[in-house]
């Protein structure tokens, strides 16, 4: 309830999940460790919606899978950096939980859906069963009362005859319904974080619009979390309130979602805008992100302090500033009180350190 | 599911009769064809004639010379539960007896032309208080027949020898019409004539009087017989379906020729052998593999892995033979551990133990009829089960494996469902149908027995009539258990169906 008075007042919330500095390595068998995660910083805050997006393999499941403490490990390892979750007023760092107090978290506190609705249903099981099982897992109820909070969790995502429903298995679903099942399952323990990892990838376009607004709702009436994990630009620029662009473990940016889309700054971030296809516009072919990438002229940052050059792992020629050898060559720096770029890590930026991204802005607030 | 069920169930009939006219007709194709066994045993007698009669009435008695595809629908017929004719009586013992067979005619009747026919007039004994009166002239009567039948047929195969003869003394072309092995068929000698300048023409005159004697007595002897069954001696086995043209009843698995029994008291006394193996023996295997397989592929890699992994293909690499006679020569042997009994099933004095062991009143401990008997089969289970824990356990973790990471499996994790029951209600609940699969195969191999360690271990299971049949080609029994195994095999495989309809809700008969 705090949360909706925080709502009508915009003075600030306590976050809750700040990602400071993670970093997430896999052994690969022979040869080097993949760093999957090099350093993100992110936060979300209650009633907010932080989209994560970036191409496949960029880190952004590994992120998500790290704040459940997911990553099998071995291979994984957590190399460096901090998870600091927000359970009831204690802060507690997810990385330092033992598996035992994170099978609290898991599914309680912080909640996660998947892009695979058809296979992430154990199809030997019915749908009530499953519902069940979260549900008796995170509160002290009888299986009775497990079994009406469970119709209530199926009502309260919208599927009708959710009585008979409970009996039937997942192959008996469609996709949409399965996913919209999986929210239920996600939600029924009123998590206070959604992890959603791309949940709309594998449904069709209008199912897409009614799971992004059965979301929405969600979230609205109970004033949670969501890490929307995406790469469909369009969902970001509908559903999300702060945007955190990934590349190579990287955050590259980091804004307000009208900010980013009005103005973006990184040349990744405008690659991936130019590639976008417009109704309006007649081309003959779309532009890349590498054409962006590739170009000098998209790594400059005019009217900022120091000579910011957005980072990037292989830069044009001559766009690449010096940097002292035993650096890290990546810095996440604040260039505006509101956002946050990718740079590569000069001695100015060393002289001037940023605070990691924070947030607490709401589409709504306006 | 009902009809699915019935559907399934009709087809295995046309299932059975392929695998059953299969086996026929490789045994029909094996070198010496059907009636090897037979001939063995009559090469014991030194006079060649007697040989060929004895072999002769066998042939006859066990109906060898039809065609095999006639002997293929007799022994159908014989096998089916619905059948055709004059219903058997079933004697106390409970054993068939059948009506009395048909004599063929004398041969060659165009130029002996054949006795008047035969007709008997017989009262047998019947009525109340005589029955065993009845019984005992019905068993005279049957031994009769059988006798005078066993006369005619070697009259019979007189007759031919001597027709050879008789056309080997008349010289070419007539000679060239001979069989391969030198013996004549009537029927390819239509067109000879009597020939009194032939030397062996009063010999032949001779076979064919005795011959036609011959039949007239095994036609009266059959024909006293049968009135003899009429007047049903034994109450008639089955039930009637239509009188006197079809019933119900049990199959008949037949009379093996090499034992002169019943097939069926032969499995009945090899089949509780091979069982009381098996029912211990495969417990014992699923109940250490499939937990150690589990086990392996939630800590894959590691060291419980990598060891269970070489211990049971170790194992499974030593070959029961060997293992056997080690097993034998180091734990059985006096000389070495004498653990164990070497051979044999129970204690020779066995028979009077009681079930449970007991301490009697002077403080004598007896070891009793169980542990007797699980002391005789401790090596023999032992070396059935230790090769079998490599497949079942790598199964088992390959079929783990595949759903760990299974996207349900990722969601249950992140519902905060703990490890163990990540991996039993999840990931091994997923996992059942290919253990199915392998688990139903046991009820064929449960009847099949083991012929290298029935051997070893001179225990006289299946494995064991089956191999001595196999070597004496006794159709009857080989037949009687491929059909035993295929029956069990296509329910085992019916069963598995049914059985992953309950594992999978996914899979659905309707």
């Amino acid at each position: 309830m705090t949360q909706h008075l925080d709502i009508a007042n915009p003075a600030r919330t306590s976050p809750l999940l700040q990602v400071a500095d993670l970093a997430v390595s896999f052994d690969n068998g022979a040869g080097p460790r993949v760093q999957a995660v090099a350093g993100v910083s992110m936060t979300v805050h209650p009633n907010q919606t932080l989209a994560v997006v970036g191409e496949s393999g960029c880190g952004k499941s590994v992120t998500a899978m790290s704040t459940m403490q997911l990553i099998p490990r071995p291979p994984g390892r957590f190399d460096r950096g901090t998870i600091l979750f927000d359970d009831g007023g204690s802060t507690k760092d997810i990385l330092s939980l033992s598996e035992r107090e994170m099978l609290r978290i898991r599914g309680g506190k912080i909640a996660m859906i998947f892009q695979e609705p058809m296979t992430s249903l154990n199809p030997v099981y019915t749908i009530g069963d499953q519902l069940i099982e979260a549900i008796l897992l995170h509160q002290h109820v009888a299986p009775d009362q497990a079994w009406q909070l469970a119709i209530q969790a199926m009502k309260d995502v919208g599927i009708p005859k959710a009585e008979e429903r409970m009996r039937a298995y997942p192959h008996q679903f469609s996709g949409g319904m399965r996913q919209r099942v999986m929210i239920a399952m996600a939600l029924a323990c009123q998590p206070k974080l959604l992890l959603a990892d791309e949940p709309t990838t594998a449904l069709d376009v209008t199912i897409q619009a009614q799971i992004l607004e059965l979301l929405r709702e969600l979230q609205r009436s109970r004033g949670m979390g969501i890490m929307l994990i995406t790469h469909n630009l369009g969902v970001v620029a509908e559903n999300a309130d702060v945007v955190c662009v990934m590349y190579a473990g990287r955050v590259v940016e980091y804004a307000r979602v009208f900010e980013l889309f009005d103005n973006p700054l990184h040349p990744y971030t405008r690659g991936l805008f130019n590639s976008i296809p417009l109704l309006t516009q007649r081309k003959h072919r779309l532009t890349t992100v590498e054409e962006v990438v590739h170009d000098p002229a998209q790594f400059k940052l005019p009217g900022l302090a120091g000579d910011l050059v957005p980072w990037w792992p292989d830069a044009p020629a001559g766009v690449k500033p010096a940097i002292a050898a035993d650096r890290d060559e990546y810095a996440l720096v604040q260039v505006a009180p509101t956002r946050w770029v990718g740079c590569f890590n000069t001695k100015w930026v060393e002289d001037h350190p940023s605070p990691r991204p924070d947030l607490d802005y709401r589409r709504d607030d306006m | 599911m009902v009809n699915y069920l019935l559907r399934r169930l009709l087809f295995m009939v046309p299932t059975i009769l392929g695998i059953t006219f299969m086996v026929f007709m490789l045994l029909a194709l094996a070198p010496g064809g059907i009636g090897a066994g037979l001939a063995v045993q009559g090469g014991q007698m030194s006079d060649t004639s007697k040989v060929a009669q004895m072999q002769a009435y066998l042939e006859d008695r066990y109906g060898l010379n039809d065609p095999v595809v006639v002997q293929y629908f007799r022994w159908l017929g014989r096998i089916s539960p619905v059948k055709f004719g004059e219903r058997d009586l079933r004697t106390p013992t409970n054993e068939r007896v059948s009506a009395p067979r048909a004599i063929n005619a004398p041969e060659m009747a165009w130029l002996f032309p054949a006795p008047a026919a035969v007709q008997v007039t017989f009262t047998p004994t019947v009525g109340e208080g005589q029955r065993e009166e009845q019984v005992v002239e019905f068993k005279k009567l049957q031994r009769e027949a059988e006798g005078a039948r066993r006369a005619y047929i070697g009259s019979v195969r007189m007759f031919k020898d001597t027709l050879a003869d008789y056309v080997r003394a008349m010289g070419k072309p007539w000679t060239e019409r001979l069989e391969p092995k030198g013996g004549a068929d009537p029927e390819k000698f239509r067109d000879i004539a009597l020939d009194a300048a032939n030397p062996k023409c009063e010999a032949l005159k001779k076979a064919a009087a005795d011959m036609h004697a011959k039949w007239s007595l095994a036609e009266e002897a059959r024909q006293r017989a049968y009135i003899g069954f009429k007047a049903g001696p034994y109450p008639p086995s089955g039930y009637a379906v239509i009188p006197g043209a079809m019933y119900l009843d049990s199959p008949d698995l037949g009379v093996a020729f090499s034992k002169n029994r019943p097939v069926w008291d032969l499995i009945a006394a090899a089949l509780p052998v091979t069982l009381l193996l098996n029912l211990i023996a495969f417990p014992i295997s699923y109940l250490i593999a499939v937990p150690t397989g589990i086990l392996a592929s939630v800590r894959r890699g590691g060291g419980f892995d990598v060891f269970t992994g070489f211990l049971y293909l170790s194992l499974y690499s030593i070959p029961t033979v060997l293992a056997g006679v080690f097993a034998i020569g180091f734990l059985a042997n006096k000389q070495y551990l004498g653990l164990f009994p070497v051979s044999g099933m129970h204690d020779s004095a066995a028979v009077g133990y009681t079930f449970l062991s007991y301490t009697d009143s002077a403080g004598v401990w007896h070891c009793g009829w169980l542990l007797d008997t699980l002391w005789h089969v401790a090596l023999p289970v032992m070396c059935l089960v230790y090769g079998s824990f490599a497949v079942l356990s790598k199964q088992t973790r390959a079929a783990m494996l595949e759903n760990f990471n299974a996207d349900y499996v990722r969601t249950a994790k992140a519902k905060g469902v703990p490890r163990n029951d990540v991996v039993m209600r999840h990931v091994f609940r997923n996992s059942l149908l290919p253990l199915i699969t392998m688990f139903v195969g046991i009820f064929p191999a449960m009847l099949a027995g083991s012929v290298v360690i029935e051997r070893i271990f001179s225990v006289p299971g299946m494995g064991s009539l089956v191999i001595e049949a196999i070597d004496l080609r006794d159709r009857e029994i080989i037949l009687a258990n491929t059909f035993m195994i295929a029956c069990v095999n296509l329910l085992a495989l019916l069963l598995a169906d049914i059985l992953y309809a309950a594992a999978d809700p996914r899979v659905s008969y309707e």
